[in-house]
């Protein structure tokens, strides 16, 4: 059958757009987390009615089907695990409508998440989700992943800015779905499905006016621990600003060291606060913040003097992983999620268990929301590191589920984490999903072997122990 | 667990009453009352305060009435997490009441929450105005616990605000009226209370409108909700019975945030040479605002139908307009016959809401109501019923013309609860 797949496809959609020969398909075979199995097919379609012809072939094939975006997944979500067919969504990169006045969008799922905002600032709105990869991530990924950023702090993840999707069924047909529907609600399934459910070929955002005044600034403090006390603080004080952000001393230097954007480079940690809203709020916030952050023992408190620097602050925070690697020879950047109370516990944790397994760690995170990216620095020439890296991820998330949080904010599941996930779920949680994804994916095509733990679809979910003890 | 025999009809749907009612201690009691409900092929439908149980249709089938409102804990919350876990019984002013101690609230904007349960407001799933600023109750509720059909339980995502740990179940049952299960607890993205409110009443006039409109779009003012309301007396109006077209401008944020667009807000009044503004603060401004919600589910006459036709996308001035003139269209026809119409146009969302109430009721009138309820489709696009008399409720579909996806969402239905026991009949679609 599998035979099949390439000669059907060149048939139905031309060479133009069909990728059959190994060397144009090693690019289909990675994502940031891992290397997989070469596809046996790639298509890179021009709109939803090749994707539907894409996506009916390969169901008559029997052959899975892996929707992609850039590949910036960190979890091997985009990645086949079993040959089949692999959507490249490289050339459905258009806006198709932009409307300003009722502050939505429709676009195709490759076009790259910057170039939305960049393209709706000049009628005073933007996109909302602002994932660090925004510059080359897709939006159609976003949606796969439901992905976050630093800005959902005060502004929801993916899910709570899209209002209806268009995506292919397992028969290849077309379907379309609004949140102002009557009857379920399939936007809100389809979002953070990471493809397992069908393939989306359009989304419909919401977009958000831009603040009238915004303001970025910069807090030094002794240590990672003693930042976030003063991010708990003020959640706790009842104050969500749009943007609370931490990095350590190994990730700023790092950083400061490509960037120059003006990070306290000999502080322990380093928070950087945004503000956005009207003027006086702004300036009254700023002021409330400086404040709990002294009192939570901030050294230094500074606010960016312009637009300019404000740019540089972000765009070096939004580095911070390229910057890492730089200096790291290899690194494994973990996503989880905790109850933000559990901040400084949870990173005084996260310290003790990178020097149990003697490892370096950087931590650059979105520490408003909870929500964690320690970043374990090794060798991939040294077993003994490897195997260390992989020991100490899953003793953070053990740590993290421990402290009633879970274990991924923001990246998702897929190819990697999908045996931990019964660490967070009991079998009979992962059966309602799983109905879910019988009524959507009966045969499993759709980027089958992700999510799901290996056990959770015959019925024996928790009889294998998923994760074994660090 | 408590097993009631029924002595009044009082959980009674359409034309049906429940055989019994169950009234779960726990979770796991819930669970227990469906499996015994769905083992003895038994239909059951959960209640919370029974507030907006009259926007889905009336049960096809119907043995047992869950009742929730022991399921009322406020399991978890810490104030310092802006998150909070409660029991689907627990009132939506139980919950404000424990919140408001910590100036921090969640943004349902539900009718009559001394009554509306925690439970009972997801699963209608009803977003109000407010919901371009604070979200709809799917964008709120961050884990959910449901009891199923086979006696399950099934949790989804957590206690943290940032979640994509397995399919996001919470958004499935927030809106399915209880046909997939039966929500038993919710944990919820809680938020900081706005420091002010202010509520404005102003008569309608077009050309403040077009004022209000334009301070919008030039960024003088973001009100939190914007309306147009067009009779519905009592909601936000003069006296109890004024029926009158007005303005309705509800401000939240900070003390100088809303002081300022209150100044805009009076400079386009003054433009447009309208004076006769009244100017609620605070908790009066609460009031007006919750008369306004209140008033989509209430009945008029002896007989009214309420619907809610969801984000038209049409500018803001052409909705206002297009509901004031469906107001008038239909009273030119309707108003001698003793029938009236009062609308709700939110300008900011694109909803319009709708009641058409006729003074007397009898079988000769219930083709009238299927004709405005078809009017009223036909007017505003695809409108869900949000409330209606018993005696009308049975002639209009709650649901109106089912989306293209039915056939995914009988799927679902089929797969959740293959037995169809869980409020058959009263989804979209006759699911």
């Amino acid at each position: 059958m599998a035979a099949a797949l390439a000669p059907r496809l060149l048939e139905a959609l031309g060479p133009d757009a069909v990728r059959v020969d190994p060397e144009d398909l090693a690019v289909y075979g990675f994502d940031a987390y891992s290397e997989s199995v070469l596809p046996t097919a790639a298509v890179v379609p021009r709109d939803a009615r090749e994707v539907a012809i894409a996506v009916r072939i390969a169901g008559e094939c029997g052959e899975p089907v892996v929707p992609r975006g850039a590949g910036t997944g960190l979890c091997g979500g985009a990645v086949p695990t079993r040959g089949g067919l692999v959507i490249s969504f490289a050339r459905m990169n258009r806006i198709l409508e932009l409307d300003a006045a009722n502050r939505r969008a429709r676009v195709q799922p490759g076009l790259i998440n910057l170039d939305l905002s960049r393209a709706a600032a000049p009628h005073g709105v933007f996109y909302a989700p602002d994932p660090s990869s925004q510059k080359i991530s897709t939006i159609g990924g976003n949606v796969g992943t439901n992905a976050g950023g630093p800005h959902c702090l005060s502004y929801g993840t993916t899910t709570n800015h899209v209002l209806g999707v268009e995506f292919v069924d397992g028969a290849g047909e077309l379907h379309r779905t609004s949140i102002d529907d009557p009857g379920y609600d399939l936007t809100g399934l389809l979002v953070g499905s990471e493809g397992t459910l069908g393939v989306v070929t359009a989304v419909d955002v919401r977009l958000l006016r831009l603040p009238e005044a915004v303001r970025v600034c910069v807090a030094a403090f002794a240590d990672v621990e003693a930042a976030s006390e003063a991010v708990s603080a003020i959640i706790g004080a009842g104050i969500v600003p749009t943007a609370l952000e931490i990095m350590d001393a190994l990730i700023t230097r790092a950083v400061e060291a490509h960037y120059h954007a003006g990070y306290p480079e000999n502080a322990g940690a380093v928070l950087l606060v945004e503000l956005a809203g009207a003027p006086d709020d702004v300036a009254a916030g700023e002021h409330v913040l400086a404040g709990i952050a002294r009192e939570h023992g901030a050294l230094s408190w500074r606010a960016a003097r312009d637009a300019a620097e404000r740019d540089a602050l972000w765009a070096a925070r939004k580095g911070a992983a390229g910057a890492i690697g730089r200096i790291a020879p290899n690194y494994y950047i973990q996503d989880a999620c905790v109850p933000r109370t559990r901040l400084p516990e949870v990173m005084h944790a996260i310290d003790a268990i990178a020097r149990d397994h003697r490892l370096p760690v950087g931590n650059v995170f979105h520490a408003g929301d909870g929500n964690l990216h320690p970043l374990l620095i090794f060798d991939r020439r040294e077993k003994r590191q490897v195997q260390a890296v992989v020991d100490a991820g899953t003793a953070i998330l053990e740590t993290c589920i421990a402290m009633g949080g879970t274990i991924s904010g923001e990246h998702g599941i897929g190819h990697e984490k999908r045996e931990t996930l019964s660490l967070v779920f009991s079998a009979d949680d992962l059966a309602a999903m799983a109905r879910v994804r019988d009524v959507f994916d009966p045969a499993r095509r759709f980027n089958p072997d992700k999510i799901f733990p290996s056990g959770a679809m015959c019925g024996e979910v928790g009889a294998r122990p998923a994760v074994r003890g660090a | 667990m408590i097993v009631r025999k029924r002595r009044k009809p009082s959980y009674a749907l359409g034309e049906l009453a429940p055989a019994r009612t169950v009234e779960p201690e726990d979770a796991a009691a819930a669970a227990l009352a469906l499996s015994d409900a769905a083992r003895a092929g038994e239909a059951v439908v959960a209640h919370g305060g029974g507030t907006l149980q009259q926007s889905a249709n009336a049960p096809a089938r119907y043995d047992v009435a869950l009742l929730t409102r022991r399921l009322d804990a406020l399991h978890a919350y810490d104030p310092r997490d802006l998150t909070a876990g409660a029991g689907a019984g627990i009132t939506l002013d139980a919950l404000r009441r424990a919140l408001e101690e910590h100036r921090q609230f969640v943004p349902f904007d539900a009718p009559r929450p001394a009554d509306a349960t925690l439970g009972g407001t997801l699963a209608a799933g009803f977003a109000g105005p407010r919901r371009l600023t604070y979200g709809r109750p799917r964008d709120l509720l961050i884990g959910a616990t449901v009891a199923l059909a086979d006696g399950t339980l099934a949790s989804s995502g957590g206690m943290v605000v940032k979640n994509v740990t397995g399919y996001d179940m919470g958004k499935l049952y927030v809106g399915s009226h209880g046909t997939l299960g039966v929500l038993v607890r919710a944990n919820l993205k809680v938020l900081p209370a706005p420091a002010a409110r202010r509520l404005a009443i102003s008569p309608f006039d077009p050309d403040l409108r077009a004022r209000v409109v334009a301070h919008a779009r030039a960024r003088l003012i973001e009100p939190t909700a914007l309306l147009v309301i067009d009779g519905f007396p009592g909601a936000a109006s003069d006296a109890p019975r004024d029926r009158r077209p007005r303005v309705v401008a509800l401000f939240e944020g900070s003390e100088s945030a809303v002081e300022r667009a209150m100044r805009a807000y009076r400079s386009a009044l003054g433009a447009a040479g309208v004076g006769a503004t009244r100017v609620l603060d605070d908790a009066a401004a609460g009031d007006a605002f919750q008369s306004v919600l209140d008033a989509y589910v209430e009945h008029a006459g002896k007989a009214s139908m309420t619907f809610v036709a969801r984000g038209l996308p049409a500018s803001a001035a052409e909705r206002a307009d297009g509901a004031i003139a469906l107001g008038a269209m239909f009273r030119a026809t309707h108003a001698a016959a003793g029938y009236g119409i009062d609308v709700i146009a939110d300008l900011r969302t694109g909803d319009v809401v709708a009641r058409f109430a006729s003074s007397g009721f009898d079988a000769n009138r219930a083709a009238e109501f299927v004709e405005a309820a078809a009017m009223i489709r036909e007017t505003l696009g695809p409108a869900q019923r949000l409330a209606a008399h018993p005696a009308v409720a049975g002639l209009v579909d709650a649901w109106g013309e089912p989306p293209a996806t039915l056939a995914a969402m009988r799927a679902l239905k089929e797969r959740f609860d293959p037995k169809g026991v869980l409020a058959p009949g009263r989804f979209v679609g006759g699911i």
